[in-house]
Parts: structure tokens; sequence; C-alpha cells
């Protein structure tokens, strides 16, 4: 016999009580959102004389790119890697709420804060740098800039999936942030041999970086830029998949 | 024969597996309206996998759970709708404050919690001047106090407790006591584990001594005291002249120490 009282919740209520508690904890992590903010803000003024020379979409992608890696690999990861070791999830799993809640209000943050730090690097380009591009520029950028940023996203869950103590994970993905951007500067501005510039070019880092100055010139978009779109994509679905096949919600 | 009508939780051939290791073995119990049942057991006898299974943290292999009539596989998110758990280690955001972490699961448990009614469960909780503080600058008795109130914010018919009063002082533990009693009173059921024979002989309606995976005995504290008095292995262990509820248990769970 059952108990007719017993109510599941609404979906919509019980995700939005998730996305007011996941929005309050980023908003008091504010240091580390101001970390995110800040490299790539940096590197956009530190490039002003470069300008000229490479191209305003150029210097605008790359710096957004930096902060998209640090979004997914050092914000994200770090965040599911300490709740998962601390218990939040599995408390949130024993709640009436699909366990599918939980991560889209996690992502749906993330999202939040690409759209922040795409906004933030507009407004310190056009300021500082006087970079600006087309209305349509604006918006394709906005979307490039949300496929990018689900691939340092997917790569983020793919480390929490593959790794289960969380100083582990917070080394990897620091580890990997370092190299994008190491290897990213110089390997992609040909600094380190031609091999090295074509791996960077077809790497996530690399891909991301080509659909996103395609997005501000939308004329310029071209069959190599559909490819690194198609790479883009690629990168999401693997490292996705790997990511949610492996992943454990409690790291025993 | 159990009436299966007063059952809120039923568990019935239970068995989960951790590859091939066997962490519980064809567990079958029943908790009754009204009825603080305890689950006692060693380090490492199944106590948690159990609850685990029950809670939908685990999978298990074999078995079915049933709670408030709702079979735990088929239905889940109703099986889990009609419980209330507090985990062995309590676990939320410790960026929220604690008003903020009532908040939270009001709304997920769908509960509409007006500004008057979260100050009056922090009255309750004795937390009101705490309502601002992170959860993590609570004292231990204040997190299983905020932890309890959130198990039972949606006024479940079952309530899960995997040692609660761990590390918790004497005042807090009684206060505890009294929380969990008053569930009772309400007519809801819970589920509770516990190493403290103390609490289990003072609190728990019957109890379920599990060991290796199997459940050995259930019956009233009284009763297996009344029922093992004079077996060998509980005299032998026995240290008072009289026999306890902790004889009666390491009579039957034997005496080495488990990892």
């Amino acid at each position: 016999m059952t108990n007719m009282e017993t109510i599941i919740p609404k979906i919509s209520t019980a995700l939005s009580a998730l996305m007011k508690a996941d929005f309050t904890t980023q908003w008091r992590n504010r240091r580390s959102v101001v970390l995110v903010l800040l490299v790539p803000v940096i590197i956009l003024i530190s490039w002003k004389g470069l300008i000229d020379k490479l191209g305003g979409p150029f210097a605008l992608s790359n710096s957004l790119t930096y902060g998209l890696i640090a979004i997914g690999l050092m914000g994200y990861t770090n965040s599911v890697a300490r709740d998962r070791d601390k218990g939040v999830f599995q408390r949130l799993r024993v709640a009436p709420l699909p366990t599918w809640a939980i991560m889209m209000s996690r992502l749906f943050v993330q999202l939040m804060m690409i759209i922040l730090v795409t906004t933030a690097i507009f407004i310190v380009g056009y300021d500082y740098d006087k970079i600006t591009l087309t209305p349509m520029g604006y918006v394709i950028t906005y979307f490039t800039a949300i496929i990018g940023g689900a691939v340092y996203l997917s790569l983020g869950q793919m480390i929490v999936g593959l790794i289960k103590s969380p100083e582990t994970v917070n080394s990897t993905s620091r580890l990997v942030y370092f190299l994008f951007i190491v290897i990213g500067m110089f390997g992609g501005m040909g600094l380190l041999g031609k091999q090295v510039e074509q791996l960077t070019k077809w790497s996530p880092y690399g891909t991301v970086k080509i659909i996103m100055a395609a997005g501000m010139v939308p004329g310029s978009w071209s069959m190599d830029t559909t490819y690194a779109l198609l790479a883009t994509i690629g990168y999401i679905i693997v490292f996705a998949s790997i990511g949610i096949k492996k992943f454990k919600w409690d790291t025993k | 024969m159990d009436n299966q009508y007063d059952s809120i939780l039923n568990v019935s051939g239970l068995n989960v597996q951790y590859g091939t290791f066997t962490a519980v073995k064809d567990v079958s119990f029943d908790v009754r309206k009204g009825e603080i049942f305890g689950l006692l057991g060693p380090n490492g006898a199944g106590k948690t996998s159990t609850l685990s299974a029950i809670e939908g943290l685990v999978k298990f292999q074999a078995g079915s759970v049933v709670v408030d009539g709702f079979d735990a596989r088929q239905k889940p998110l109703y099986a889990r709708a009609a419980m209330g758990v507090q985990l062995q280690s309590t676990s939320f955001q410790p960026e929220l404050k604690v008003s903020e972490i009532l908040e939270l699961y009001a709304g997920i448990y769908g509960v509409s919690l007006s500004k008057g009614k979260l100050e009056e469960i922090l009255k309750e909780i004795k937390l009101e001047e705490s309502a601002s503080k992170r959860f993590g600058q609570l004292s231990g008795g204040q997190q299983q106090r905020v932890s309890l109130v959130i198990s039972t914010i949606h006024n479940p018919r079952l309530v899960l407790l995997d040692e609660p009063t761990t590390g918790l002082d004497p005042q807090s533990r009684r206060q505890l006591w009294e929380r969990i009693e008053a569930i009772r009173e309400r007519d809801h059921a819970v589920l509770l584990t516990t190493h403290s024979m103390e609490e289990a002989e003072s609190v728990c309606d019957r109890i379920g001594i599990i060991d290796h995976g199997r459940v050995i005995v259930i019956d009233t504290p009284q009763a297996l005291i009344e029922k093992y008095k004079n077996d060998p292995e509980v005299v032998a262990v026995s240290r008072r002249g009289r026999v306890t509820l902790e004889d009666v248990f390491i009579g039957l769970t034997g005496r080495e120490v488990r990892a």
C-alpha cells in the first residue's frame, strides 16, 4: 500500500534551489572568480603593442581561450573534486532529485561564468585596446565561447572522472592549465618549431582559438575553421564520454 | 508474521556486492510505523552498505527495498521522497550559511519555507544565533542538529540515521535521542545504525544485529538479553555480573577487533 501523500517535488523548484546554492557558492569563491577574469585580462592588456601586428581578433581569441581554460580546469574541476570528496554529492543524491540535475545546475553556473568572462574581455578589449567587432561578431563569439568552454569543462570532467583524489585532481588540472598557456602561447606563435605549431593548432587550445577568432570576424570563416569546429566538437564528445563514464559520485 | 501495511520499510533478500566481495547477503527486515529500529554490527559488518542500498547510493544485486509502499528500484524518486537521510559524515557546501542550507534542501524536497518558518526551525534546534554562520563554523553537535533537521524537513515517513551520535557530548546525544523519539511519536519510523549499545538499549524498540553481511538476530533489546543471558559465549564476555546488550552483541559477533 502506498502513501498517497508522498509527492515528488517539481524539478523546476529543485533546480532553482540548486542553482541558487551553486551561484551563492560561486559568489563566495570570489577570489577564484577574480583570478579566472584576471589572467585573460592581463594577457590582453600586455599584448597591446602586438595588436597592430597580430590583429584585434587574435588578441581577443587568445585571451578568451585562457579564460575558458581557467573556468573549466581551475573552477569546475576542482569544485567537483572537492565536493565529491566531502560527500556533498552523496547528500544530494539521497534526495528525490535526478542526478543529472545536480550537474546541470553546476554547468549552468559555469555557462554564466563563460558569458561573464567573454563580456569582460570585450569590454577591456574595447576600452583599453579599442578593439571592436561587428554586432554579428559579438553574437557569434558568445556561441563559440560556449562551445570552447564546453571543451575545457568536458576535459575537466574527464580529469575528475579518471582521478579520485582532490589533491591529485588539483595538481593535474594546474599542470594541464600551465601546459595550455605555455605551449599555446609560444607554440601557437611558432616559437617552439613548426611541428609544435601544427600540434598546437589542432590541440583543444588551438581549435577553440581558431573558431573564436573566426567567430569574431564572421567573414573570415574558412574550411579550416569548419575543420577546427568539428575537431572541437569531437574533443567535447570524447572528453565528456570518458568523464561521464568513469565518474564516481564518491571517492571510496 | 509482520503486517506489511504497518511496515514503512521492507527489506527482503538484499544482496550488495562490490566486485567479487559480497558486503550484504540475503538481508531481510522491516521497520514498522512508530518504531525506532537499530541496526548494530561491528566495523565492516554491512550496516552502511545496507543503508546505502536503501538510500539508493549503491546498486543491489538481489532482493527488494520498499519504502512506504514504493519499490526503490521501480520508483526510486518516490522512495527517496518518502525518506529522510542523515549520512555518516555531515556534508554540505562549506560556503553556504546554515539558513541557506535549509533553504536549499527545502527547495529540493519541495517544501515552502517562509522567513517565519525558517526562524522557527532555527529556534527549535537552538541555532537562531547561528543562522548566518557557515556550516563548517558550527560545532559537531550543532552540525548534527542541522543535519537531522534537514533529514526531516519534508516530514518523511522514514528517517535513516547512520551513526547519528558519533562524536557528540552526552548533552547533545540526549538531545538528539529526544528528537529521534519525537519522530516516533508522530508515528513515523526511524532506522539507525550505531556502535553505542547504550543508545540501542535506550532508544531502539527493536534491533537487528548484522555481521559478515548477514542479519544474525532481530528482536527487542530486552528480549535479546533474556534470550541469550545463559548463552555460554555471552556469559563468558559478561563483565558486570549481569548480562547487558553489549555482552549479547560481543557474544554473538565475537571478541576480535575488526579493521
